[in-house]
């Protein structure tokens, strides 16, 4: 499989197409949508990013504001898919009623499922996000629960019909990268559906690494949104996940302890000076 | 609303606005006439009246399906015949009302075509959307209480009557058992229209009851900046009497908005049957930007 950069950046002329939940997906670049200077800095980010997917948070319309807040006003109809997220949700039960209030929004049935139970790290609370993901695909919805980077609770969550896992590389916003790159190589390893790395990249080279890693997409919001110049940083990390995804499916040279010359050996000038003074030692 | 597919144009008596619904019961008025009764009831306000006999003979009912009709073409009030779609026809009443036997709604529909109304009994939310799917123009909701006119047939609660506040988007009207000391649990439960029959027709004074009556029913809908609901966490007292008000209210008309009512999502097509009660909690949801 050839994957050139055929013209420009993000240009879709890739045969490298995926999908979730029958959804035929080109780009591999999740954005969020909070934490924007503004959103028309949002959305030329949207348009740098190339991202397909967006994800967004159900919240009460804040009734004291007289200007529509809403993230939905500013995306353009038609096409985008939508990820509304559970956030705010302490348990499975908190977790479904978001759902299908996202639902009745009338955007698609997709919900990523994000329960945290912990204030601090937000770490995601694996019970009740198992839990939560059996109910919400019996109800029909296509899930994509926010994780743990454990592998065998990704399994869990792929047996309980989710169609993708969405495992973090370290607690939501912190920048902190891929803490366990030896987890999401095992999930991306052996999942049966796609491993979008989710929460805690800092930047480009996080999303390189979770491509190389093997993850099939990566979801990005602080990163970008709190970036120096958010527009400047979609792109970047757009073009690291496409160079991560092709130096994935080129295939890494495997790590040596030593030097291994990039050229022959044989017809070379001289040896090492350390080497020579060896030799004549040993013939001294 | 559902019925204007079937009268496209012109509308007639099929412009079903009533609020106080009264049906005969000879049995309760001893001494007086079904005339004397009707036309007190209808001084009194009744807006809508039903002929209920089930024993007397066709012939008998024919008779005073015509007194009726006549009768309710003075006060201007629509006119309905319990069961009997063809004596309807020949009476020239405003339509039949029928119950939950096999088939009662398509038939009378089959036979007094869509300009007619046709109200169909209900016991349950399921009979209800039945009725509406099946284009009833109207439902009866009930019996809410034991009632001495449907012997035997067992309470429904207000419970019911708070889901059809909730689901039912045809005209409905609460019946059975309602009288003067319960009409306003029924009200505040969600009902806007009201059927009474003992109540009425076998009081002394039947148009001083039923002006009672229709006080409640207005007092109660257009019971403006009475209702103090949970608004988004928040206390909130409203003027708005439905969900629709509430967020035209809010000036969110137009929103792409999630309501939902005592945690229950509720499709904006039933925003503007939703009643507000107070006590009653309502949020208001959106899209906002996160990860």
């Amino acid at each position: 499989m050839r994957l050139g950069m055929h013209g420009e950046a993000g240009q879709k002329s890739t045969p490298d197409s995926w999908t979730i939940g029958g959804k035929i997906l080109t780009s591999r670049f999740f954005l969020g949508t909070g934490r924007f200077p503004s959103p028309a800095v949002m959305l030329q980010a949207l348009q740098a990013s190339g991202a397909e997917v967006i994800t967004f948070a159900v919240r009460r319309v804040n009734l004291d504001e007289v200007a529509d807040d809403s993230i939905l006003q500013h995306l353009p109809e038609g096409t985008l898919t939508y990820l509304p997220n559970t956030s705010g949700a302490n348990n499975a039960d908190e977790a479904v009623r978001i759902a299908r209030l996202a639902r009745a929004a009338g955007l698609g049935d997709w919900i990523k499922v994000e329960i945290s139970a912990d204030a601090r790290t937000l770490l995601p609370d694996p019970v009740e996000t198992l839990k939560a993901t059996e109910r919400l695909v019996k109800e029909g919805f296509t899930v994509l629960p926010y994780t743990s980077d454990d592998p065998i609770l990704c399994r869990y969550l792929a047996e309980a019909g989710a169609s993708a896992v969405m495992p973090g590389g370290a607690p939501i916003g912190t920048g902190l990268g891929i803490l366990n790159p030896y987890n999401l190589g095992l999930i991306a390893e052996q999942s049966p559906v796609p491993v979008i790395v989710d929460a805690g990249l800092g930047s480009a080279k996080d999303a390189v690494q979770a491509m190389e890693l093997g993850a099939a997409a990566v979801l990005a919001n602080t990163p970008v949104a709190k970036a120096g110049d958010p527009v400047a940083m979609a792109e970047a990390m757009s073009l690291a996940i496409r160079a991560g995804r092709l130096a994935r499916l080129a295939g890494r040279i495997p790590e040596l302890p030593y030097a291994s010359a990039s050229s022959m050996e044989a017809g070379k000038l001289s040896s090492f000076a350390a080497d020579a003074a060896w030799m004549e030692a040993a013939q001294g | 609303m559902r019925w204007r597919k079937y009268r496209k144009g012109s509308f007639g008596m099929k412009k079903l606005d009533f609020s106080l619904y009264v049906i005969t019961a000879e049995n309760y008025h001893p001494g007086k006439t079904m005339e004397e009764v009707m036309r007190e009831a209808l001084y009194g306000g009744a807006d809508i009246v039903q002929l209920r006999h089930k024993t007397a003979k066709e012939s008998e009912l024919l008779e005073k399906a015509r007194l009726l009709r006549g009768l309710t073409r003075e006060f201007g009030v629509p006119f309905i015949v319990n069961d009997y779609p063809q004596l309807a026809i020949e009476a020239d009443a405003d339509g039949v009302h029928v119950g939950q036997e096999d088939h009662g709604l398509r038939e009378a529909r089959e036979l007094l075509g869509p300009d007619r109304i046709v109200g169909v009994s209900t016991h349950s939310l399921d009979q209800a959307m039945a009725a509406e799917d099946g284009g009833a123009d109207y439902i009866g909701v009930g019996p809410v209480y034991p009632t001495g006119t449907k012997p035997g047939r067992p309470a429904v609660t207000l419970n019911y009557v708070r889901q059809a506040a909730r689901h039912v988007r045809i005209p409905w009207v609460a019946i059975g058992g309602i009288h003067l000391g319960n009409a306003q649990e029924v009200l505040d439960a969600g009902a806007t229209r009201l059927c009474a029959v003992s109540a009425i027709v076998g009081s002394e004074d039947p148009a001083a009851v039923c002006r009672s009556l229709k006080a409640m029913i207005s007092s109660s809908v257009s019971g403006a900046g009475e209702a103090e609901i949970m608004l988004n966490g928040g206390r909130h007292r409203t003027g708005s009497m439905t969900l629709q008000q509430l967020v035209e209210e809010k000036g969110l008309t137009g929103r792409r908005i999630v309501a939902e009512a005592d945690g229950t999502i509720v499709p904006r097509e039933e925003w503007s049957g939703l009643r507000l009660r107070s006590g009653m909690t309502v949020e208001l949801v959106h899209f906002v930007g996160g990860g």
